[in-house]
């Protein structure tokens, strides 16, 4: 397994047969999967000693566990004025995650691999830990929160990086995942949409009193992350060439919000 | 007799199993810490770990093992039920406010995925690949379970094999894989390790038809629910499938079902009242009772040790399961 756009497209393919069922696509959107966090975890792998078998399976169950906490984060709360098919979607929303956990826990017992269950259901208990703190801690100041809420978007990875012994591009990953969640949440608040992120450091003031002014330090943020972030990639060894133009890619049509043409 | 008496020479390991329950969900967090508590504290059978343990003693058993085996399947247990007050909305479990009731959905989420896990990283104690398989396959299916339950609701159109198919993947197969995971953390024989598998499949498949029944026959006070529950709620379960054997029955069912989101107890009440008197009852009892006998059945092809009685009278203690 050696990643390329071909390599990740097949990848998605068979994540996304995995999590396919009939009865939830009826009612509830298919699940994302996060392209960036399937690039970064098929690179880590590229680089291991471990069998195609296995580095694709890794692959496949540590995006069948992103997805799952990714579902579990758009479980709405209970209104009273609920009506029948909001209530519907999120049972439905609550089992497709409970489901996709389920899945993760079975490719791996398949593959007898007890040692890559713990991994990544240590990493399960410790989002969601972090996920209680941010939801329930008031926020004390920007960087605390930012801090937790990278390692909510990073810490599965880095795991798993961790686990098989490849940490070369753990900093590098916290930067960019951090950075595209920044990217994503202002990109909701700006089209009107529900961003969770801006409404907690709305919410919970501390130092920031109003949605302008959220939006502003979220601005000087992400430019400070960004330009962290190009200096790390710059530095990833060059064995991660692929990776280094997906990401040069991603930021410039990201955030910079105008495409680049490729080289050659 | 009460169901703690017939199991109560366990009562020593049962209570170590309970500390370590405990001890696997402390949190640093304070809040996850105390949710997580909250449903374990209000206390429950412990059934589940009653069969690894009576199941442990066919075999090598070593309580370290049992341990580890029963903690996490009370905790997927808990955990499940953690996400499943948020399915149904429930205020109250074992007389509690649930988690979600007492917080709100986000925090119930968080702490049934916190609790799956924990339970997860305990089990993976456990150097024994086909326990870890079995235990995924089953969650699998328990999740599947419950989407059958939702997909089926208010259909009439359903037959024996989707009742039966749903209440295996909702309660005999937890049960059954707690005989089954008992036997091989304590290295038993792969019959004995089957005949216990079958006799908590069958036992599970009784239990909840008895539980399909009381929903009709049990007060309000005993359930913790008005009776009819199940079926104001668009749940088909047997009584109610040999009741639309009668033609008549079934179109006021479908019918009602029309107006499903106006349905209320009222609504329901002339058809719990032939559903009391019309025979369905009794005949459903009926298929409770042969599971309850291919359940002894396969307890006869084990050892005669103490633990077989104690399972004897489990099943027994099931099908005498009135409240």
């Amino acid at each position: 397994m050696n990643t390329s756009e071909m390599n990740i497209q097949q990848l998605k393919q068979k994540i996304a047969s995995q999590v396919r069922h009939p009865f939830l696509a009826k009612f509830i959107p298919e699940p994302i999967i996060d392209e960036d966090k399937l690039v970064i975890l098929s690179s880590i792998m590229d680089h291991t000693t471990l069998s195609p078998v296995k580095r694709e399976q890794y692959v496949i169950t540590t995006m069948l566990v992103q997805i799952a906490l990714d579902t579990h984060d758009l479980v709405t709360l209970t209104d009273e004025d609920d009506e029948k098919e909001t209530i519907r979607t999120r049972q439905l929303t609550v089992l497709a995650g409970d489901y996709y956990s389920g899945l993760y826990y079975y490719l791996l017992s398949k593959l007898d691999d007890i040692p890559m269950i713990r991994t990544l259901a240590g990493a399960i208990k410790e989002i969601n830990e972090l996920k209680m703190e941010l939801y329930y801690k008031d926020v004390d100041s920007f960087q605390e929160f930012l801090a937790s809420l990278k390692k909510i978007e990073s810490l599965l990875i880095q795991r798993v990086a961790t686990y098989v012994q490849k940490t070369t591009i753990n900093d590098m990953a916290g930067e960019w995942l951090l950075a595209k969640r920044l990217i994503d949440e202002k990109t909701s608040y700006q089209e009107g949409k529900f961003s969770p992120v801006i409404d907690l450091l709305v919410r919970k003031p501390g130092s920031l009193e109003t949605s302008t002014q959220v939006m502003l330090s979220l601005e000087q943020m992400l430019q400070k992350h960004i330009t962290r972030l190009e200096a790390t990639v710059s530095q990833l060894p060059i064995h991660f060439k692929w990776l280094k133009s997906y990401i040069h890619m991603a930021i410039h049509d990201k955030f910079y919000e105008k495409p680049i043409v490729e080289e050659g | 007799m009460k169901l703690a008496m017939i199991y109560s020479f366990l009562k020593q390991d049962l209570a170590k199993i309970e500390d370590a329950v405990n001890e696997t969900i402390q949190s640093e967090n304070p809040v996850l810490r105390e949710a997580s508590g909250q449903l374990l504290h209000a206390g429950g059978k412990r059934i589940r770990p009653v069969f690894v343990l009576l199941a442990g003693k066919f075999g090598d058993y070593n309580l370290e093992r049992m341990k580890a085996v029963a903690v996490s399947l009370e905790l997927i247990h808990t955990a499940s039920l953690v996400h499943d007050d948020v399915i149904d909305e429930a205020e109250l479990r074992r007389g509690q406010p649930t988690i979600k009731s007492k917080w709100d959905n986000r925090i119930a989420m968080y702490t049934g995925d916190y609790i799956f896990a924990r339970s997860l990283e305990n089990l993976s104690t456990l150097d024994n690949p086909r326990a870890h398989q079995i235990l995924a396959k089953t969650m699998v299916e328990l999740c599947l379970g419950e989407i059958d339950q939702i997909q089926d609701k208010y259909t009439v159109e359903q037959n024996f094999r989707n009742y039966l198919r749903r209440i295996k993947r909702k309660t005999a197969i937890l049960i059954a894989a707690s005989c089954r995971l008992g036997a091989i953390a304590a290295n038993a024989t792969k019959e004995t390790e089957l005949a216990l598998y079958r006799y908590g499949y069958f036992v599970g498949m009784s239990y909840q038809i008895i539980d399909d029944v009381l929903d009709f026959t049990a007060s309000e006070k005993d359930l913790g629910k008005p009776a009819g529950s199940d079926l104001l709620h668009g749940n088909i379960t047997l009584p109610v499938l040999f009741s639309m054997e009668d033609k008549e029955f079934k179109q006021q069912l479908v019918d009602m079902f029309k107006s499903e989101e106006e349905l209320t107890s009222a609504d329901i009440e002339p058809l719990l009242e032939k559903i009391q008197s019309n025979g369905s009852i009794e005949r459903s009892l009926e298929v409770s009772d042969q599971y309850l006998s291919k359940a002894y059945q396969s307890l006869s092809e084990l050892p005669n040790l103490r633990a077989k009685q104690t399972l004897k009278g489990i099943a027994k203690y099931i099908g005498k399961r009135r409240a």
